[in-house]
């Protein structure tokens, strides 16, 4: 397989489908960090826009420095570009992210799937989301990263500006508060 | 007289003894340690055995952009390039 910085000497060299062989490569853990931090779906798909478009810029202007860590500077661009949102909604002093609602797994098909499986799948995602979102800030961008986005415990001290020892155990936490919430929602774990 | 003191069950087992090599747990090499795609820190914490049903809790849900989001993405990139 090439690799990402192959990819990007090549998008600079003139190459164009190279750069859309990295978006095609990394997409879905971008969009799953963003959409699972910002909630709002709309909103969340322009800011996964936004980051690629950034990237492309950056690259463009020469400061991609390889260093085998093309994800990891990609979302710490995505990381970025949310913490200016929520800045902006701050100055603004307007409706804050817990107000907003969408279908944030619509994009999942079960083709294959029976009515009353689609809506198992569907209930244990939203069972997942709830619980995603009743953590706190610092606590729930650990647990995307690690788990959705697939960053080491190294990448994503690095992105969230903290140690490695203060991710992991925010991480911690994080995992206590889950259990303690599929303990008192009573949530069922399984597929039945 | 030995066999009052000592089971026979004991000495047929050492009669029964191979050679350590033969049927111990054979050694690996450091090489042989598969760490790929495992977060030395996250695994020292011990995330994993003690938080599995979380964690798999987490890994039954997969968010992935519209086919429709990646197109307009790439239709928008190819104006820009």
């Amino acid at each position: 397989m090439i690799s990402d910085y192959e990819l990007i000497m090549r998008f600079i060299k003139g190459e164009q489908s190279c750069f859309e062989k990295l978006i095609h490569r990394h997409k879905n853990k971008v969009f799953a960090y963003i959409s699972l931090y910002i909630r709002d779906q709309a909103l969340a798909e322009d800011i996964f826009q936004d980051t690629f478009l950034k990237v492309i810029q950056s690259v463009k202007a020469g400061k991609y420095s390889d260093n085998g860590k093309f994800l990891s500077w990609v979302m710490r661009i995505a990381h970025n570009l949310i913490i200016d949102h929520f800045r902006r909604l701050k100055q603004m002093n307007t409706i804050s992210n817990d107000n907003y609602e969408s279908d944030l797994f619509n994009s999942k098909r079960f083709a294959e799937d029976n009515v009353e499986d689609d809506m198992i799948k569907k209930q244990i995602h939203q069972d997942v989301r709830k619980m995603i979102s009743h953590l706190p800030d610092d606590q729930r961008e650990v647990v995307i990263l690690r788990h959705y986005a697939g960053l080491s415990f190294r990448e994503i001290a690095d992105i969230t500006d903290v140690s490695i020892n203060t991710a992991l155990g925010r991480m911690r936490y994080a995992l206590i508060n889950m259990r303690k919430l599929i303990e008192e929602k009573n949530i069922s774990l399984t597929l039945n | 007289m030995n066999n009052k003191i000592y089971p026979r069950a004991v000495f047929k087992e050492i009669e029964n003894m191979k050679p350590m090599a033969f049927n111990s747990t054979p050694f690996i090499l450091y090489q042989d340690i598969k760490v790929e795609d495992i977060d030395i820190f996250e695994d020292a914490w011990g995330f994993n055995s003690e938080f599995n049903d979380v964690i798999d809790f987490l890994g039954k849900v997969k968010v992935v952009p519209g086919q429709s989001l990646t197109k307009t993405l790439i239709e928008k990139i190819r104006k820009q390039v």
